[in-house]
């Protein structure tokens, strides 16, 4: 009997070791993974909604709490009304210092109708760290760089178009108080709900003299008739009444500020920038951003999230800037930007003020033109992805929303009695349509462009020490020269950077010998050096180029067990012991 | 003994009466330190309660208040008003001086009628130092012109911060220059004066033979001198219009220093009445008007003031100099960054500036001013005539920067060339507070007149008024009008719960009303009632007429 129930023990157990391969797939409690997703995440999240300030605070704070050698929570400062702007700073904190890594800044949320950046940064931050250990790449990925990772930057807002009435653009700003029209009374003519269902629809009424008439095949959908003929409607605009009485209707809504017009490069105010507040950093919460980024130097690379228009954005956002972008930077950009184009099929690479409209004080601006930072803008969702194709008919949202969204993102048309205009309609796309991803889209599209950041983070610096070599020069002097190879397409230090010291210079120092002289080895095989007089032992590099190497040279007269040192505030630290 | 004991008293008696009991160095004590005007503010408040009010707008990093006082009574906020502010650049104390003396002198005169109803209908907001972490040098032990606040700064940018300030190598207690004789030097003395230093022009065959620096050492041995001392950040370069981004001077951000935000948030969003902004600094557009550039005026990011503004000051320039008759000014231009600039193209109001004194005229033998080409050698011959101390001899000293080279310490004193000797710092100021006063009265102000009322018809009645600026400034500058901070005129009309508007507006704007302009309103009504008309900005305060109709 003993000898039965042993054998079948150990033919369990051996059929278990067949069967289980702890490196790759696992049978574990009814789940069997899917190719580059987490399979048992620690943390659990769905990708198919939106989350609201709680949300986005429980989220954040459960990803801390289930890693903390890979992620740390803060807040970088309070909005306008007094929430937290969380960030979550991933990285592997046992490797190394995070914020002395090569590090990537992302936020989302800038307007505060566009809410799906923050979904998309906070799937990066749960996926970083969900993969890590598991995956290579990723492991490796969290050892050399950090992840400042900030879901929302106006959370006010966000709250107020998610539980007050508001259309899917708006309400763009933030939430503090501006007469907008100076009658003396504030915010006083928002957009009414009047049908009460959570979203700023459309007001038509029919009128034999308007210009609209109903699509034969979409109900809902208006269309406009040729000049020649008379419609059936005539379009009112947003819902809303005149609150004051003053013979407009919604003229004053909260705010009325943008944002993305209160950075500090370029900044202009709102008679020529609509949108403009008092002064940059004006409002608290770019304010807070700006407060952090600025103590960070290690930051290389930005992504600021908005919707929509599947775009990947780059700078100068006005034609007075083009001389701040010179060929070499944009030659980084322009490599990362096509990459994201195949990433993310149907977006489109390009630069603001040439290919969109000019945006002065804007947020990619300011990180490139204060911190030399490469940073891009995703404008999220385009309707190349309703049926993933460049085929584009007017019709095509309402057949998306008849056939795959089975009417959900629609409110259909009902009369109302309008105190200034009467018997009218109201009906249309509820606000969570349009610009904001649908439920079953929205984790694609999280995944693809947190792949385009991974790679844009991937291509901040990376220094390696790549060679120490000695020379003898007799009469008690030693030569030491040491390469130091920048693996990636970002330089140390972009041509702003480098043309106005924004950063100081990578330091590649020698520690350990008796220094007595040191140089730039400009070219090695034609000997040309240039010597650096003061402080020989800390020789100063304005600059490491991407994919490119520097060369240094002391002259040592003692010391044999020395240390060889770089010190770069966007490319890290490495030292190569002799 | 005695009586050589005697004699001797005598001798010392009579050098006691005979030396001047003002020496030939600077009175700094008619020139208010940080706690002096915390003091006269404070007491200008408690003696003036019912139309004074003292503010911090901000605290210093060092621990200093940045202080308006606000000056008018009634609904003060809704009263057109003048910013005066002083001590942007903080080096420049005759601006701080003015800006105090213009407070004080005002409200000396409290009590009058002029002056009371003067107040009940424009408001000053006074600023007299705001930048007051680097003013205090100027009443330092070691004297030197700062303009840097406490915030640390890496002025040239290598990466250390406050490495390399001023030295006083010859004890003095003042920072001059430093001229070191070498070959390679571009200076050169003045022919017409030694003591002046001018760049040789080898287009004209000269050489130069001395190199230039202020007086210290190469602390960090990087060949330049004193390019990073304690500080600081230049209040007057840290403001958002054409912010110069990686000089010295200049934090990384524009707008980021305590005092820049603290007045910004005041002047924004607590003095929105404020129509024109009149600051003390290097810079001038009231000796001379500016020049009117259509194509700086024409470009989107607008660089050149509007011609209708340049109108305007035109008049007020040709008001300063009649009240101030200070004659030619050396030329006062722009600086990036300044509030002189701000004040015009991102607040959009009216910006006046003026450094308020500089080196009079000099007359020769034939009671001719004397011609000079260099502004220095002008202010050496102004020195000597008026008996001022503005010069320290050139002297030799020992440099070990310079081991084989011969090196002299000496220049200007730090702020003559900005600061007048005190005996004429009253009535300077008395001209000054008279000119601010003429701008008051120049005021924008709107009125309702003309009220018209006839019968259109059964239970109709027409009304129509004329909203009239009785002010010599139009309501909003050319450029402000284009600006959201600037209000418009708003006309707003009130009828009883009965009565019918049946044409016009409830409610109307105008961006702007012309000086001695005016805009008529009428409104067609149904029904019998009392009718209440309301017309105005915060800039030009506001008219109301109330009319029954029967």
């Amino acid at each position: 009997m003993k000898n039965f129930r042993y054998t079948l023990l150990t033919a369990f157990v051996l059929g278990l070791m067949l069967t289980s391969n702890p490196a790759k797939a696992q049978l574990t409690d009814g789940v069997f993974p899917a190719a580059g997703t987490p399979a048992n995440p620690k943390v659990e999240a769905t990708w198919n909604h939106y989350y609201n300030y709680q949300g986005i605070s429980e989220l954040t704070e459960r990803i801390a709490k289930a890693y903390p050698d890979l992620a740390k929570r803060t807040s970088i400062g309070k909005s306008y009304e007094g929430k937290d702007i969380w960030m979550l700073t991933v990285s592997n904190f046992k490797n190394g210092n995070p914020d002395r890594k090569p590090a990537i800044y992302i936020d989302g949320n800038i307007h505060s109708n566009e809410i799906q950046g923050t979904e998309m940064a906070m799937y990066t931050a749960w996926y970083l760290t969900e993969s890590f250990g598991d995956v290579k790449f990723i492991t490796e990925l969290l050892n050399d760089k950090t992840f400042y990772i900030v879901p929302t930057i106006n959370p006010d807002a966000r709250e107020h178009y998610m539980t007050q009435p508001n259309t899917g653009s708006s309400p763009r700003s933030g939430l503090k108080p501006i007469d907008d029209d100076g009658d003396g009374l504030v915010d006083e003519d928002q957009p009414d709900d009047l049908d009460g269902n959570g979203s700023i629809t459309q007001m038509r009424r029919k009128n034999p003299r308007g210009n609209y008439r109903v699509h034969p095949t979409y109900p809902n959908m208006m269309v406009r008739v040729p000049d020649d003929e008379f419609g059936d409607y005539e379009l009112l605009g947003s819902e809303g009444i005149d609150n004051d009485n003053d013979g407009r209707i919604n003229e004053d809504r909260v705010g009325y500020y943008d944002p993305n017009r209160d950075w500090g490069w370029n900044w202009q105010p709102n008679h020529i920038q609509g949108g403009a507040h008092k002064y940059p950093f004006s409002l608290p919460e770019t304010r807070s951003v700006m407060d952090f980024v600025m103590k960070r130097p290690n930051i290389a690379a930005a992504q600021s999230y908005h919707n929509s228009g599947g775009m990947i954005l780059r700078g100068p956002g006005v034609a007075e800037d083009i001389s701040t972008y010179n060929r070499q930077d944009v030659r980084v950009y322009d490599a990362i930007g096509e990459m994201g184009e195949r990433l993310i099929p149907g977006y489109r690479y390009l630069v603001v003020y040439d290919d969109l409209y000019d945006v002065f004080g804007g947020e990619l601006d300011w990180f490139y033109g204060v911190r030399g930072v490469f940073t891009y803008s995703n404008e999220l969702w385009t309707s190349y992805e309703m049926f993933q194709s460049n085929d584009r008919n007017a019709t095509d949202s309402y057949e998306f929303n008849k056939h795959l969204l089975f009417g959900d993102a629609m409110v259909e048309w009902k009369s109302y009695n309008h105190p200034q205009y009467g018997e009218i309609e109201i009906g249309g796309f509820e606000k969570n349509f349009g610009r904001a991803h649908p439920g079953f889209l929205l984790e694609q599209g999280a995944h693809r462009n947190m792949a385009f950041t991974i790679y844009h983070a991937y291509h901040t610096p990376k220094l390696t020490i790549d060679e120490v070599s000695e020379k003898n020069l007799g009469g008690g002097l030693r030569e030491i020269t040491a390469v130091v190879t920048n693996s990636r397409l970002m330089p140390t230090h972009a041509s702003i950077d480098v043309n106005n010291n924004i950063m100081p210079p990578d330091i590649i120092s020698l520690e350990g010998a008796t220094v007595e002289a040191g140089m730039i080895v400009n070219n090695r095989d034609l000997n040309q050096t240039t010597e650096q007089k003061n402080r020989p032992a800390r020789i100063e590099v304005a600059n490491i180029p991407g994919m490119s190497s520097v060369t240094v040279r002391w002259i040592v007269s003692g010391g044999s067990n020395y240390t060889v040192k770089v010190d770069s505030q966007k490319g890290g630290i490495v030292s190569k012991k002799k | 003994m005695n009586l050589s004991v005697k004699i001797l008293g005598v001798i010392v008696l009579t050098g006691v009466l005979f030396n001047p009991i003002q020496s030939k160095a600077q009175n700094d004590s008619n020139y208010s330190s940080y706690s002096e005007i915390t003091k006269k503010m404070k007491a200008l408040n408690s003696a003036n309660k019912s139309i004074t009010k003292l503010e911090s707008v901000a605290k210093t990093k060092g621990g200093k208040d940045v202080w308006v006082l606000t000056i008018g009574s009634g609904d003060l906020k809704n009263h057109p008003a003048i910013a005066v502010i002083g001590g942007s650049k903080a080096s420049h104390v005759l601006g701080t001086e003015l800006t105090l003396r213009f407070a004080e002198q005002l409200l000396s005169t409290a009590d009058s009628d002029s002056t009371k109803t003067l107040l009940a209908s424009t408001t000053f907001y006074v600023f007299p130092q705001i930048n007051p972490d680097a003013s205090t040098q100027h009443f330092a032990n070691l004297k030197y012109e700062r303009d840097g606040n406490t915030t640390s700064t890496d002025a040239d940018r290598d990466g250390f911060f406050d490495e390399d300030g001023f030295e006083d190598l010859d004890g003095n207690n003042i920072i001059t220059m430093m001229r070191v004789e070498d070959k390679t030097g571009d200076w050169m003395p003045y022919a017409d004066d030694p003591r002046v230093m001018v760049k040789a022009d080898t287009d004209k065959g000269e050489k130069g033979s001395y190199k230039m620096f202020t007086e210290g050492s190469d602390n960090d041995k990087d060949g330049k001198f004193n390019e990073d001392g304690a500080g600081g950040v230049n209040i007057n370069q840290n403001f958002s219009f054409d912010f110069p981004y990686f000089k010295a001077g200049s934090s990384e951000n524009p707008v980021s220093e305590n005092e820049t935000r603290g007045v910004l948030d005041f002047l924004f969003e607590e003095a929105r009445n404020t129509f024109a902004v009149i600051s003390f600094g290097p810079e001038n557009n009231l000796s001379s008007p500016l020049k009117f550039n259509r194509g700086a005026a024409s470009k989107r990011v607008v660089s050149g003031w509007l011609s209708d503004d340049i109108n305007v000051n035109e008049m007020v320039s040709e008001l300063y100099n009649e009240k101030t008759n200070l004659g030619k000014a050396p030329s006062g231009d722009p600086q990036e960054g300044d509030l002189f600039q701000w004040a015009y193209y991102h607040y959009g109001r009216y910006s006046f500036s003026t450094p308020g004194w500089w080196t009079p005229e000099v007359n020769g033998e034939d009671g001719k001013a004397r011609k000079f080409s260099n502004d220095h050698a002008k202010h050496l011959a102004w020195a000597e005539v008026e008996n001022q101390d503005v010069f320290t001899d050139w002297t030799s000293i020992q440099h070990p920067d310079f081991p084989n080279q011969k090196v002299e310490v000496g220049g200007f004193k730090p702020f003559t060339m900005m600061t007048p000797p005190a005996v004429i710092l009253d009535s300077l100021a008395q001209s000054h507070t008279n000119f601010i006063l003429d701008i008051a009265n120049k005021k924008p102000s709107v009125q309702l007149i003309n009220f018209k009322s006839e019968n259109a018809g059964k239970n109709l009645t027409r009304i129509s008024v004329d909203v009239y600026n009785e002010g010599s400034f139009p309501t909003a500058s050319q450029l402000g009008q284009r600006n959201n901070w600037v209000r418009r005129v708003i006309t707003q009309i009130k009828m009883d719960k009965n009565m019918n508007l049946i044409s016009g507006d409830v409610q109307s704007f105008d961006r702007s009303i012309a000086a001695d302009g005016s805009v008529t309103k009428t409104w067609l009504i149904q029904g019998s009632g009392k009718v209440i008309i309301r017309s105005g900005s915060p800039m030009t305060g506001f008219s109301t007429k109330e009319q029954t109709i029967k």
